[in-house]
């Protein structure tokens, strides 16, 4: 058989996965900076404690965090929210299809990081918000959803989605 | 305490194949031992014993909702059936990549217990299954260890499976799968093994033969419960959506057709081995390929695992290092493999290897339209999505040209070509026949798709060409393959079935508020949506409605479902099917609209049930040719 051939036999193989190694390394770093920017959709919601929360609640830099007392994840995540609330983050709960005793006897016993926590039962706000479970965290920056993460809240996911566009939105303004 | 033993059985059985390894390499330069063969098997039975047993505890760990598991905390729960506790280990990604390796670790030691200890390539296929094992036990417990704790506290409850996975066939469809998959694990290595031996004297065929119809059988079967599942239960009302997940599966599907004619071919007479081996290097190949696909997340796809650009990379570098190794071993030998290069025009080989081509085509076809996405997307940054019509007009064609193929090749000889006569004579009947049939149906549908009909036209063309054969066999007592004639017919009536599915299938989006009736089409008089009602199930709640329809004269009762299931909130559809032979009527019902009335899917599917049992014919045809072989 023709010598080239055999050649290509290795070649191609070769090149596929040459370009699929780079497709993979250029997403990580790209994947949050194609996110389109939206609207915090408006909502009509009361705080845990019973008290109507106003939409400009949401001025400035907002760490939305999407949590319930049934989510473990949340419970793996919480040191990390708690840390993030110690270092003056402004984290809004968004407590999400729970009952409000369960969520209150969670926040006492775990200790509480949020500033305050929406509370959806019935996940209205979390449907327009677009989320598909607990935890998922949404940044938001003068009423707008900048990023948005699934799942648990990692010191590398804040410090490399997160955290450079808080930085870039305080020293704009 | 028990899933420390097992994660600590996982990591032993990956010392000893690594030790195995080790070990072989030291002798690969050395003198020969005697023992060393006998020590490496037994070395190999004892670590694949350990995956066994580690999986089996896994498996125990998830019947008595062990919470403290992360994996089986956040996928299983304890009001679940055993069964679904069970499958809630394959419902994500760490479990389903741990069931893949129990599979690779089963066919590879009964494949390797099954050879002689003289055969003198148990020893380099045994390094090589070896290998592929350690890479993906490595994987798993580096990137996707399903073994890890809750720490400090484990979980009380768990999170429950995915509503949409609770389903029997859901529940079988991916460990069908994934043993077609990784079955082609051993035509890989075989041939990769025999390729480094360079001992080209040896009958390999007869060795992995019955090995790749099994896996192909896995294989078929998975596809088509992965289809039947996603008409009835998900609520998508088709059966295959050219989805790139549904794609990386059909090409080691099409490679491992592919691969079976050849080896038919090359088994029978000296030609073709150098394609039989390229299929057999690249079934595997294509499965890996796949796999990386899923669990890397570069394509979005409706099963597409969480994205871990990490697992993919380790992923592709793995699997790309294995198959550069045989690629690399096969382009190297292939001069001396001295396959006869004549294939006579018109004699059965020069058919298969037609065969051959345009199956590769197919695959390189659909390799393209899952890759070319992201090809543009690295070029302009834009998103771009190619879904069926690209794949349509690509197979349509293809399909024309394999169906004359098919219906020419019949009868062929080996070695040998037949005049032209003959051919005329042969096909005369099957393309009166067809065209005649083809024109009856659009006589009778009155639309016109030119795609439709050349399907048509095709499927008809292999169908009548073994219907021919078939009765010619009945009267005339002439020879005839079954296992080939049942699964060519399943492959012909697969064509006309999802062609007259095509042409033939409507929708209807329909308004109604709770009492009222409406007229929908003649073959639809009256559709009433009767009742609505809430109920409350174990898990979920469900808004159960029942509408009547009556259809041709016959008075039907449907039950489409919407559930929301408590612990994750999800909403499922739960559609409602009447079937009858010739199509089925499927409804699902929508959201409530703001003046109360609810929206209602109504599709009507022709010819729906008769793919999945032309998908049985072919598997059937599988089995008889399996037996037959034994038999003998």
């Amino acid at each position: 058989m023709n010598k080239s051939l055999r050649f290509l036999i290795v070649l191609v193989p070769i090149i596929i996965f040459t370009f699929f190694a780079n497709v993979l390394l250029i997403e990580e770093d790209e994947k949050f900076s194609k996110f389109n920017t939206k609207n915090f959709p408006s909502f009509e919601l009361n705080d845990l404690n019973g008290i109507p929360v106003k939409y400009e609640y949401l001025d400035g830099i907002k760490l939305v965090n999407v949590w319930a007392s049934w989510c473990i994840t949340c419970l793996v995540e919480h040191p990390f929210l708690t840390k993030l609330s110690d270092a003056n983050i402004q984290i809004v709960g968004l407590n999400y299809k729970d009952s409000n005793n369960k969520a209150s006897a969670w926040l006492q016993k775990h200790g509480n990081p949020y500033i305050f926590s929406i509370y959806d039962p019935r996940g209205d706000l979390a449907f327009d918000l677009g989320v598909t479970g607990a935890p998922e965290s949404y940044l938001v920056i003068d009423n707008q959803v900048v990023a948005h993460i699934q799942g648990e809240m990692t010191s590398k996911k804040w410090e490399t989605i997160f955290y450079p566009l808080i930085k870039k939105a305080s020293n704009e303004t | 305490m028990i899933g420390e033993i097992s994660h600590f059985l996982s990591l032993s059985a990956v010392v000893i194949f690594s030790l195995i390894l080790i070990f072989n390499f030291f002798f690969f330069f050395g003198k020969i031992h005697p023992n060393q063969l006998s020590l490496s098997i037994r070395l190999f039975n004892q670590a694949c014993w350990l995956v066994f047993i580690s999986f089996a505890m896994y498996v125990y760990l998830a019947i008595n909702d062990d919470f403290s598991i992360a994996y089986i905390a956040s996928h299983s729960n304890s009001q679940l059936p055993i069964f679904y506790k069970i499958s809630s280990i394959w419902s994500a990604h760490e479990g389903s990549m741990f069931l893949w390796i129990v599979f690779l670790t089963a066919w590879s030691i009964f494949f390797i217990n099954s050879l002689d200890d003289s055969h003198s390539l148990k020893k380099t296929t045994l390094l090589m299954v070896s290998l592929i094992i350690l890479g993906f036990l490595l994987f798993l417990l580096l990137t996707s260890n399903p073994f890890e704790r809750l720490l400090p506290f484990g979980a009380i409850e768990g999170a429950d499976i995915n509503p949409v996975l609770q389903d029997p066939a859901l529940a079988i469809h991916p460990p069908m799968l994934y043993l077609g998959y990784v079955g082609f694990v051993i035509s890989f290595s075989y041939i990769t093994a025999y390729l480094f031996h360079g001992n080209f004297e040896l009958e390999w065929e007869k060795d992995i033969k019955n090995w790749s119809l099994v896996a192909w059988i896995f294989l078929t079967i998975g596809i088509t419960l992965g289809s039947w599942w996603a008409y009835y239960e998900l609520g998508w009302g088709g059966y295959w959506f050219w989805d790139p997940v549904e794609n990386v599966a059909l090409m080691p599907w099409l490679a491992a057709t592919a691969f079976m004619h050849s080896l038919y071919a090359s088994s029978k007479s000296s030609v073709l081995k150098t394609w039989t081996m390229f299929l057999g290097i690249l079934i595997f190949a294509l499965s890996l390929f796949g796999a990386f696909i899923v669990r890397s997340g570069i394509i979005d796809s409706v099963h597409s695992f969480a994205n871990d650009p990490q697992r993919g990379l380790y992923l592709l570098i793995f699997s790309g290092l294995i198959t550069l190794l045989a690629l690399g071993v096969f382009a190297y030998r292939i001069p001396s493999l001295n396959a006869s290069k004549f294939v006579v025009s018109g004699s059965k080989e020069s058919f298969l290897s037609m065969n051959n081509i345009l199956m590769v085509t197919s695959i390189f076809s659909i390799f393209l339209g899952v890759t070319y996405p992201l090809i543009i997307e690295a070029i302009n940054g834009e998103k771009v999505s190619i879904g069926p019509p690209y794949y349509n007009t690509i197979f349509t064609p293809l399909i024309l040209i394999t169906a004359i193929f098919i219906m020419a090749s019949v009868d062929s000889l080996w070695q040998r070509s037949k005049p032209l006569k003959s051919y005329v004579y042969k096909t005369f009947f099957p393309v009166i026949l067809s065209i005649l049939f083809t024109y009856f149906v659009w006589h009778i549908t009155e639309t016109f798709s030119i795609l439709s009909y050349i399907g048509i036209f095709s499927g008809l063309l292999i169908l009548f060409t073994y219907l021919l054969r078939v009765l010619n066999n009945f009267f005339y007592k002439k020879f005839i393959n079954k296992g080939s004639a049942i699964a060519h017919i399943g492959l012909g009536l697969l064509f006309l079935a999802v062609s007259l599915n095509s042409i033939l299938s409507y929708e209807k989006n329909l308004y109604l508020a709770p009492g009222e009736s409406i007229f929908v089409n003649e073959s639809i008089k009256e559709f009433s949506f009767d009742d609505i009602k809430v109920l409350k199930a174990s898990n979920h709640d469900v808004i159960s409605v029942e509408v009547s329809l009556l259809q041709d004269g016959k008075n039907i009762i449907l039950n489409p479902q919407k559930r929301k299931y408590a612990t994750r909130g999800q909403i499922t559809t739960e559609s409602s099917i009447y079937a009858s032979i010739l199509k089925d009527t499927y409804l699902t019902i929508g959201d409530q609209l703001e003046n109360g009335s609810w929206t209602f899917a109504l599709k009507i599917n022709y010819f729906i049930k008769w793919i999945w049992f032309s998908a049985s014919l072919m598997v059937m045809g599988m089995l008889i040719t399996i037996f037959k072989k034994k038999a003998t």
